[in-house]
């Protein structure tokens, strides 16, 4: 047991996990925090993927104790205020997911990737995303959401760009 | 006062009510259900095949802290009853009836088989005591292969069959076949494989047991795709009254026919609970899921075709071989759904089938996404082996044998109408959009610079749920739901099916509002509750017209009753009152009008007198009114790299017809995902196993499902059927694509091999097979003459 320290979704929070236990299982667990789902427990199919220190990470192979002192965001934070980000509003509106269970790995992994790379075409979008797998949908109602959000963030970064200069 | 809605919610793309809590991580899935006092589970499986078991000493794993029980495969069979699959009780399978235990006892008979269950404080520490299980095994020689199942001398799995024959062999024959055969032009044989693959839901099988002693419940929180069926499965094996066992479910993360009923790890887990009083979670890892928790297909077909000179396709005399695996399920009733299914579309006027059903030392057979659908890819893949020998298109030659649309219809030779059907006009409808003679320009062009373009066509129908035909429907032939008008004003529907992924919560809303004339959001479907809905089941494509049809019935009924309610409110005729936008007002005058809710309050609140009915609550079924087919094209434009044998799909081509569309996206994912899983079946996924029973694919290093990156964008058109009910032509739509896709990236990279004359007869083609394939076809085209 070790206690560690860290901020999730904004708020610092303190555990004693075990040496062994995942990052996955103790916000799972522990920070009741049910949002991040574990599919593989190996690190291919991505649904436990959460942004640690900015980065996109599979949960299922990162220890508790490895985040200690990190920032970590999980599903339950992309959208602090109960509503819907825009990431999330364009998946609504392309009828993105179907049984739900990739979905946390997925926003989690396109909120990562868009915001390093705003501007990307679909094909970078499917190769960034193909490290996350989807049993229900084929990924085209997927990729169509996450281009959507990012359309919708250049237009909202053009308006606010556009306002600034007025 | 609002006008009167114009538009329907039925028929467009509504968004899902399901997606605010998926899209935040508020779900609720099986793994998230934490009670107090819960312990968990992790079962001790079988590394061996096929062995005696001699020896379980579960002395060190008790003594580890935190360990709470170790229960044998003796301590579960002491606690509880033989039962059978309850799926299988339900339909009724086929064949003998194996006699085994609920964990493994005697024997194991697979790889992965469990043998004990470890219940302890939390998932590492019941890992912990499965390590410190120790079981002694004695080999036996494993069955791997259904011609070793076959040979009376292979060491039976069960003892009491005396030999692995799952279904005994049977043989039928529909109209004449032996003077088609021998009055044919032309009889070709075909020996066809279809590997073993797996539904592969995200979220693997798992459930919460809760055990109350002083009531004599149980609860179990369960991922099923029928709470009715898992009530029934863990009843039974409990040896309970099935209303003292109640089962919810909430979300669930898919399962492709995986999910139905209770597994024998969950009837284990319940006994386990009920054993020691307290809640108890089993959620399987993903090594539990590719190994244990069940695979499909694995058959192979021996064909024999009558054909003319011209192309039509005569007659079918098949001969069907089905790994059902070790223990009993779905499998030994596949055939019999082969068998029907067969002639397709098609006007084939004679078949013979028969057909094998074998046992071996593998995963149970279990229900996966359209269980029937070799029979689309042994008709489709000869089809275009026939056309490549008679110097015929494709979809010419489809074209000439599918059965004109008649009135009365053309008669399937094995017995159901094909009543309604749009073959011929999805199959012109492909070759138009992909434009079939400037792709066959574009290919000649592409082979002149080395490269391999292959266009592949496939057409099938699928009983979704089948048109309307005489005799008992059973178990699943009939559809309920409960409506009622709560006193809030919300529609409430009461629903058997327990969606994972099909977006119920939406489309029964949809069809609900246009009939009651209420907003969409006044409706709330309530599923996963087996003490509050009605029994059902979500499987075989069966809720677009099922349930889609008991919501509007049962929708019109309840309205009825709420008009004849409210015209006593309001002291004028029910005739005279008309519903809409959520309120409630007398023909051509607005100004009476009073909302749905104000109707619902007061029914809840107030005393009437005699001949008022204000139990504003109906119990509707449906039996599938005329019912009809489901069926359409799909076309495949494949880029095969002769090199390296990967295949990259490069577009996609589909002509579907499911009636009218409740929810074009929600139909649209269906198709595309049904498609992807096809696309995975032929180019990446096999359940392998090496020849002495070890498994090869426990991970998703080994089994590979495809990515973004595999699967291309899906383009769709829709054929509206030919209506045949006068109100539900809603039809299903969930199996198709993982129906048909199969044959229409098989027969694509035939195509693209044809300068190699590379003929296929199996479905799985991962980049080994295709260079093995092209080097077999022409042993003196290698790569250093290229």
């Amino acid at each position: 047991m070790a206690d560690i320290t860290l901020t999730v979704n904004g708020a610092t929070r303190t555990g004693s996990p075990e040496a062994r236990r995942t990052l996955a299982d103790f916000l799972r667990d522990d920070l009741n925090l049910t949002g991040t789902h574990v599919g593989c427990e190996h690190g291919v199919c991505g649904a436990c993927t959460v942004i640690v220190d900015g980065r996109a990470v599979r949960s299922c192979l990162m220890l508790a104790v490895q985040a200690a002192g990190s920032e970590v965001t999980t599903i339950e934070g992309l959208a602090p205020d109960g509503g819907l980000g825009t990431l999330q509003q364009a998946m609504w509106d392309s009828h993105s997911f179907q049984c739900g269970f990739c979905t946390p790995g997925f926003l989690m992994q396109a909120t990562a990737f868009l915001s390093e790379y705003p501007d990307a075409d679909e094909q970078q979008i499917r190769e960034a995303l193909s490290g996350n797998i989807c049993r229900c949908t084929g990924y085209q109602s997927i990729i169509d959401g996450v281009l959507l959000a990012a359309q919708r963030n250049r237009t909202l970064g053009s308006r606010e760009l556009s306002e600034g200069a007025t | 006062m609002t006008a009167i809605a114009a538009e329907r919610y039925t028929g467009a793309s509504i968004k899902r009510s399901e997606d605010p809590r998926i899209l935040t991580g508020a779900g609720r899935y099986v793994d998230d259900i934490k009670l107090p006092g819960m312990l968990h589970a992790a079962f001790v499986r079988s590394p061996m095949a096929h062995a005696r078991v001699l020896c379980v000493d579960v002395s060190a794993a008790q003594e580890l802290p935190g360990v709470v029980a170790v229960l044998t495969g003796a301590d579960l069979d002491a606690m509880t009853v033989p039962a059978p699959d309850p799926l299988l009780a339900l339909i009724g399978g086929d064949g003998p009836t194996p006699e085994f235990t609920l964990l493994a006892t005697d024997k194991v008979r697979l790889v992965g088989d469990p043998v004990a269950i470890v219940i302890a404080e939390s998932r590492y520490l019941a890992e912990d005591g499965c390590e410190l299980v120790e079981v002694d095994y004695d080999d036996l020689p494993p069955v791997m292969t259904a011609d070793f199942a076959l040979d009376p001398s292979s060491p039976p799995l069960f003892a009491n069959l005396g030999d692995n024959i799952s279904r005994p062999h049977s043989r039928k024959e529909f109209g004449e076949v032996a003077s088609t055969f021998a009055n044919a032009d032309r009889i070709m044989d075909f020996h066809i494989d279809v590997h073993r693959h797996q539904n592969v839901p995200m979220e693997g099988r798992g459930c919460v047991a809760s055990y109350d002693a002083d009531l004599g419940l149980m609860t179990v929180y369960a991922a099923t795709q029928s709470v009715h069926i898992t009530r029934n499965g863990v009843a039974t094996r409990l040896g309970m009254e099935p209303d003292k066992v109640r089962v919810l479910a909430g979300d669930i993360g898919g399962s492709f026919g995986l999910k139905i009923g209770a597994s024998r790890e969950e009837q284990a887990v319940a006994a386990a609970s009920r054993h020691l009083g307290r809640p108890v979670k089993w959620v399987e890892d993903r090594a539990e899921n590719l190994t244990v928790s069940g695979q499909a297909r694995e058959e192979s077909f021996d064909v024999q075709a009558a054909i003319s000179n011209d192309g039509d396709l005569l007659g079918l005399d098949v001969k069907m071989v089905i790994d059902t695996g070790a223990y009993p399920g779905m499998g030994t009733m596949v055939p019999s759904i082969i068998e029907g299914m067969l002639p397709g579309p098609y006007k084939l006027a004679a078949l013979g089938f028969e057909s094998t059903g074998v046992i071996t030392n593998k995963a149970t057979y279990v229900a996966y996404r359209g269980p029937w659908a070799s029979e689309t890819f042994i008709r489709e893949r000869i089809l275009d082996l026939i056309a490549k020998d008679l110097g015929l298109d494709p979809v010419e030659i489809r074209l000439r044998n599918v059965a004109p649309r008649t009135d009365p219809p053309t008669m399937m030779i094995t017995g159901r109408p094909l009543a309604g059907t749009t073959t011929k006009e999805s199959l012109q409808r492909v070759a138009e959009l992909v434009d079939l003679p400037a792709f066959r320009r574009r290919q000649a062009a592409a082979r002149e610079q080395g490269r391999y373009l292959g266009i592949g066509v496939a057409t099938f129908i699928e009983a979704a749920p089948g048109p309307r035909s005489e005799g008992p429907g059973g178990a699943l032939g009939m559809e309920s739901m409960r409506l009622r008008l709560e006193q809030d004003g919300i529609v409430a529907l009461f629903t058997g099916q327990m969606p994972h992924g099909q977006s119920h919560q939406t489309t029964l809303a949809q069809i609900a509002a246009d009939e009651f004339g209420v907003p969409f959001e006044q409706v709330r479907v309530v599923v996963g509750d087996s003490d509050v809905v009605p029994f059902g089941l979500t499987g075989g494509s069966r809720s677009a017209t099922m349930t889609g049809g008991v919501t509007l019935h049962g929708t019109r009924q309840l309205k009825a009753k709420v008009l004849d309610f409210a015209a006593h409110l309001m002291e004028v005729s029910a005739q005279d009152l008309v519903i809409s936008d959520g309120n409630v007002w007398v023909r051509g005058d607005p100004a009476s009008a009073i909302t749905v809710s104000e109707v619902a309050g007061r029914a809840a609140a107030g005393q009437f007198g005699a001949g008022v009915d204000a139990d504003l609550e109906v119990e509707a079924t449906f039996d599938g009114g005329q019912g009809g087919w489901s069926g359409g094209t799909h076309c495949a434009i494949v880029d095969v790299d002769a090199e390296t044998g990967l295949v990259k799909v490069e577009r996609y081509v589909a002509v579907e017809d499911c009636g009218a569309l409740i929810n074009p996206a929600v139909v649209e994912g269906q198709i595309r995902g049904g498609i992807a899983q096809g696309i995975g079946a032929v180019l990446l996924e096999r359940s392998a196993y090496s020849e002495d029973g070890s498994f090869q694919s426990a991970t998703f290093m080994d089994y590979l499902m495809p990515t973004a990156c595999d699967v291309p964008r899906i383009e769709i058109e829709h054929l509206e059927t030919v209506p045949l009910d006068a109100d539900v032509n809603f039809r299903g739509v969930g199996e198709g694509g993982m129906i048909v896709a199969p044959p229409t990236v098989v027969n694509a990279i035939e195509d693209a091999l044809s300068p190699f004359g590379v003929r296929i007869y199996e479905q799985h083609l991962p980049p080994a097979r295709i260079l093995e394939l092209i080097a077999a076809a022409d042993p003196g085209h290698s790569r250093a003459e290229r």
